[in-house]
């Protein structure tokens, strides 16, 4: 008969979760004002683009809000149409 | 006698910077004005900020933003946008909704405020924070 081997208890591998909401979402935003251009600007590309959902890593209804806001800021003025 | 309701609203004006700095007191009291024809309660109208337009409307690249939060008749905001078309004065303007907002977001620093109290314009404070991020 084998030597029964004392099972060593396994350390849990360290879990590196996803980020599972959106950026707005997790700070609980309800609305994205069209005057922070801090935060629009860092959602658009170098030529003045939206970033996609894929590439922003907002939610749907975030997403939307945020194109919004991009549009109301572009119509005022403070953002670009294009470069 | 009836009361009508008045809901919260959020104007931006741009206005251009030459007439803005030429007649300073003589914008602000046009927009008023108008405000005051759609009978309209002003809770704040300030400068928002001075600054260089993303792109050039009527031919001119700098704007002066106004910013002004009133109290108005939703029937009357129809008119109010009419009135503000066509005036000389205010080259864009938005007029939105402001149910959401508090009191304290009426009372948040605009770029302008931050801009006298540091010397700095936000974007240059941001630009600057990017860089010393970098170089980190």
């Amino acid at each position: 008969m084998k030597p029964v081997k004392k099972q060593q208890k396994r350390r849990p591998a360290t879990i590196v979760r996803e980020q599972t909401q959106c950026r707005f979402c997790r700070e609980k935003v309800k609305y994205v004002d069209y005057k922070d251009l801090e935060v629009l600007s860092k959602l658009l590309t170098n030529r003045g683009k939206i970033f996609s959902r894929k590439r922003s890593g907002n939610c749907a209804s975030c997403q939307r809000k945020v194109s919004l806001a991009i549009k109301r800021a572009r119509y005022m003025g403070l953002l670009p149409f294009c470069i | 006698m009836d009361t009508v309701a008045k809901r919260l609203y959020e104007a931006l004006f741009l206005v251009d910077s030459a007439q803005a700095t030429s007649d300073w007191d003589g914008t602000v009291k046009a927009i008023e004005t108008m405000l005051e024809r759609a009978q309209a309660d002003v809770l704040s109208i300030r400068k928002w900020d001075e600054r260089k337009l993303a792109y050039d409307i009527n031919k001119k690249n700098r704007g002066t933003y106004f910013l002004a939060y009133f109290k108005a008749p939703t029937a009357k905001i129809v008119g109010l946008e009419r009135d503000v078309q066509l005036s000389e004065v205010v080259t864009r303007f938005l007029i939105l909704r402001g149910d959401h907002l508090t009191a304290e977001d009426m009372q948040k620093e605009t770029p302008a405020m931050i801009q006298e109290r540091t010397g700095q314009a936000p974007v240059e404070i941001a630009v600057a924070q990017e860089v010393a991020r970098n170089e980190e």
